[in-house]
């Protein structure tokens, strides 16, 4: 079922009234019936494969927990259960793109083998499986009891405004929360409503827009002028940050209906003075999901810089891989590794200079701004592209089309949608939608909600467009 | 809680406010962009037409071979020469969208005579599934019977039919596998994929005994877009009886114009009982509608023969010039009779 879809605006409402009619014992029962119904919408059959890795990781989190003072039977169960979740996302994910790449391989030796591997994967695969290791590992490290109630377990994994593209969550957050009783509060109804509004702006006026015109210039780069093309790879820039960010936001609403709070995911990424200052504003559940279970282990940043770079690289790698199994992701993660790598190289040598006055502050941090955001525009369009010929084909057009007399025809509306999400970013730097608005007067607040409905109904695309974080 | 009744009324205000200003300021424009047919209704009122015909690709398509070109409805129109007339073409269209474009035709307007085409096929699920429906019905959405908001709404929100094509293949898989065949007499196959997989398995045979597989696949064509028999719950029938409502509403001398089917190749290809079949659903049309007021059925389904037929290898209602002027003359005829002023 997708957020911006009719049986979403159906089946939400009918979920938080049910939740707050019942006791707050048959609760969950219902809030885990409506997450596999959310779930089984798009492929019934799929829910087996999550069931599979919830009973595994949920019988060892009570293993684990019960063999506390045997250390090597703990792990054994640690092992088994991390293994058998990856074992579970590398056969539909990543096997299929193994299985080519060795076929390359030997077709190049001239050996012929010519296995396929054809398995469709499931969606949201990559979220719920990285959800679940979370608890896994925190009930090793002794930070989590083991939850002994598999129906409350399972809505952990399930809980359906965060299951298919997340924030992914921790355990300390959202499963001690599924114990609480969430009494009915105007407050988190009127908050709800707001980010939900917001998000489908983002996603359903912004994002779907402008992605009309992306998916003409990655069709067939070639047919435009350089400047369409480089209007293309910002449009696919705010594509995929409406998208996302649209996605997270109506998440984080729906739940927040229900008193739940999840983690937020973005803060004004495209605000970041560096790479580094971007991956802590963008996609932040991933972010601090590799820097807690992957980064400090390997040591993070108290070490020496060649290691903390060797760090820094299989992090960004591993994220770019957990985006999708291709080449161009793990490259468009190389790449930010090494970014991040360089930056912290050169503000070695060259410190940060004090005192700067008010208008050079400005200034140094608008270019600041702009440098990251031409950079991270840049790595979208390796993200993006359907291929290495198609990436040729882009950076081809980009530099040579000059002449090119074939326009994108953008309309007028595009640059008034895009310029308003703009100036809402801007306006809620460091902030969330829901709070900004506490601070406004009712009569702004219902401006803009008037607004931002309207726009939602009368200006969003009438292509289907899908969530983009859901193939991950 | 009342306090939040409290602005849900607010805001339920504000959504009658919001319709008000959508229609006002922006309907016109989406209808431009995502229902562009619109316009096809818009020109009838422009030209103050009296008479309206709707129909599909077999009003405009020709032969290359044809010295007039024009369309089946021109050919009716010149018939008519002191009468302001124009057409509705829209290619792959059927009752659904000819009743909403008719609908759209403002009361005002000067229309007596509406002549709607009954294509046979359209019946099938061949037709009511065919891939080409999905941007059919999103294109509908915003025509529909709704306070303009709440259309645009459902076109934001994808509130309509929008199976994919593999969903509408399995639609009608399922329907040929179970949509049953009922013969007054003994028939060995019961549904249109039994009837389609021994055709094939046989095949059509030559005069040596050889297989022609022309015929054949031919011959799987004209079962698998015909044999099926048409109910009160067919959605075209449904669509129909809505444009039969319409006109009665509106005063309109309405004209179903049943086309012409290539029986004489069915009959070639496979005997009298797809024939059999095809004459079946023209005569559920003519009996439910043929005997209404105000309504005429003109049966053009045997009217044109094989040879004027353009399509050769796959069954459609495109014909040459002669062929477009035997349906053109037959419903300019059923015209004269119904309308007491000629």
């Amino acid at each position: 079922m997708l957020f911006n879809s009719i049986e979403y605006v159906i089946f939400l409402p009918i979920v938080v009234m049910l939740f707050y009619l019942l006791p707050q014992r048959y609760r969950w029962m219902m809030l885990l019936v409506a997450s596999c119904t959310f779930y089984m919408w798009f492929v019934p059959a799929y829910i087996l494969i999550l069931l599979g890795t919830i009973i595994i990781d949920y019988s060892a989190g009570i293993l684990m927990e019960k063999h506390a003072d045997n250390h090597k039977l703990k792990k054994r169960y640690f092992v088994i259960s991390i293994v058998s979740t990856c074992l579970v996302l590398f056969v539909f994910k990543y096997l299929g793109f193994v299985n080519d790449n060795f076929v390359a391989l030997c077709q190049a030796l001239s050996l012929n083998v010519n296995t396929t591997v054809d398995l469709i994967l499931p969606i949201g695969l990559s979220f719920h499986t990285f959800q679940s290791m979370s608890y896994v590992i925190e009930v090793y490290r002794g930070n989590q009891k083991a939850e002994r109630n598999f129906g409350i377990y399972s809505l952990y994994v399930m809980f359906f405004p965060q299951l298919v593209t997340g924030p992914i969550e921790r355990p300390g957050n959202l499963l001690r929360q599924l114990h609480e009783e969430k009494k009915f509060e105007y407050d988190n109804i009127s908050k709800g409503f707001r980010l939900i509004i917001f998000g489908l702006f983002i996603k359903m006026v912004v994002a779907d827009n402008v992605g009309a015109y992306v998916d003409m210039i990655y069709a067939d780069p070639g047919k435009y002028s350089s400047w369409d093309i480089l209007i293309g790879m910002f449009f696919y820039s705010f594509q995929i940050y409406g998208d996302f960010f649209g996605y997270s936001t109506i998440a984080l609403g729906s739940a927040k209906l229900m008193g739940f709070c999840i983690s937020d995911n973005f803060n004004t990424p495209y605000l970041s003075k560096s790479i580094a200052e971007f991956w802590h504003r963008w996609h932040i559940s991933l972010s601090t999901w590799f820097r807690d279970y992957v980064y400090f282990p390997l040591g993070g940043s108290r070490v020496k810089f060649g290691r903390w770079a060797y760090n820094i690289m299989v992090v960004f790698i591993l994220s770019g891989i957990w985006h999708g199994a291709a080449w161009n992701f793990l490259i468009w993660g190389a790449a930010h590794g090494l970014l991040h790598i360089v930056e912290k190289a050169i503000l070695n040598h060259i410190p940060e200079k004090e005192n700067r006055g008010r208008l050079e502050k400005i200034i140094v941090d608008g270019f600041k701004i702009a440098k990251t955001f031409l950079l991270v525009t840049l790595f979208w369009s390796i993200f993006r592209a359907t291929s290495f010929a198609n990436i040729s084909e882009l950076f081809q057009a980009l530099f040579n089309n000059f002449g090119v007399t074939e326009h994108l025809g953008i309309e007028s509306s595009i640059w008034v949608y895009l310029g308003l999400f703009i100036v809402m970013d801007i306006l809620l730097f460091n902030s969330r939608f829901d709070r900004w608005c506490d601070k406004r007067p009712a009569v702004v607040r219902w401006a803009i909600y008037f607004v931002l409905i309207f726009m939602i109904i009368a200006c969003s695309s009438v292509n289907n467009f899908p969530f983009i974080y859901f193939q991950f | 809680m009342k306090k939040l009744l409290y602005k849900f009324a607010l805001l339920a205000a504000l959504l009658v406010l919001m319709n008000w200003i959508y229609g006002k300021f922006f309907f016109k424009n989406d209808l431009l962009k995502h229902s562009d047919e619109v316009q096809l209704a818009w020109n009838i009122a422009h030209d103050s037409c009296a008479m309206v015909y709707t129909g599909e690709s077999s009003n405009h398509t020709f032969a290359w071979a044809d010295k007039d070109r024009r369309k089946i409805s021109d050919f009716i129109f010149d018939q008519f020469p002191e009468m302001r007339c124009g057409d509705m073409t829209k290619d792959a269209s059927h009752a659904e969208v000819y009743y909403y474009l008719l609908k759209h035709i403002p009361d005002d307007s000067p229309v007596e005579t509406v002549i709607v085409t009954m294509n046979l096929r359209s019946f099938g699920y061949n037709w009511i599934e065919s891939n080409l429906e999905t941007p059919i019905q999103k294109q509908l959405v915003l025509l529909k019977d709704n306070p303009p908001l709440v259309n645009r709404f459902k076109l934001a929100f994808k509130a309509y039919d929008m199976s994919t094509n593999a969903e509408r293949a399995e639609h009608r898989v399922y329907h040929r596998n179970h949509d049953t065949l009922v013969f007054p007499y003994n028939f060995e196959y019961h549904t249109n994929y039994e009837w389609d997989y021994n055709t094939n398995r046989k095949g059509i045979m030559n005069a040596d005994g050889t297989r022609n597989q022309e015929k054949t696949l031919l011959a799987i064509t004209f079962i698998q877009q015909y044999a099926f028999q048409i109910h009160d719950d067919n959605p075209r029938v449904k669509d129909f009886d809505n444009i039969v409502e319409l006109a009665r509403q509106r005063g309109w001398n309405l004209i179903f114009n049943i086309l012409a089917e290539n029986t004489e190749q069915a009959q070639n290809l496979l005997g009298n009982d797809l024939v059999f079949l095809m004459r079946q659903n023209r005569d559920y049309l003519v009996n439910r509608y043929g005997n209404l007021e105000n309504v005429t059925v003109v049966d053009n389904l045997e009217a044109v023969p094989d040879q004027y037929f353009i399509d050769r290898t796959f069954t459609t209602e495109h014909y040459t010039e002669a062929g477009r002027r035997i349906i053109a003359d037959n419903v300019a005829d059923a015209v004269i009779s119904a309308s007491p002023q000629f």
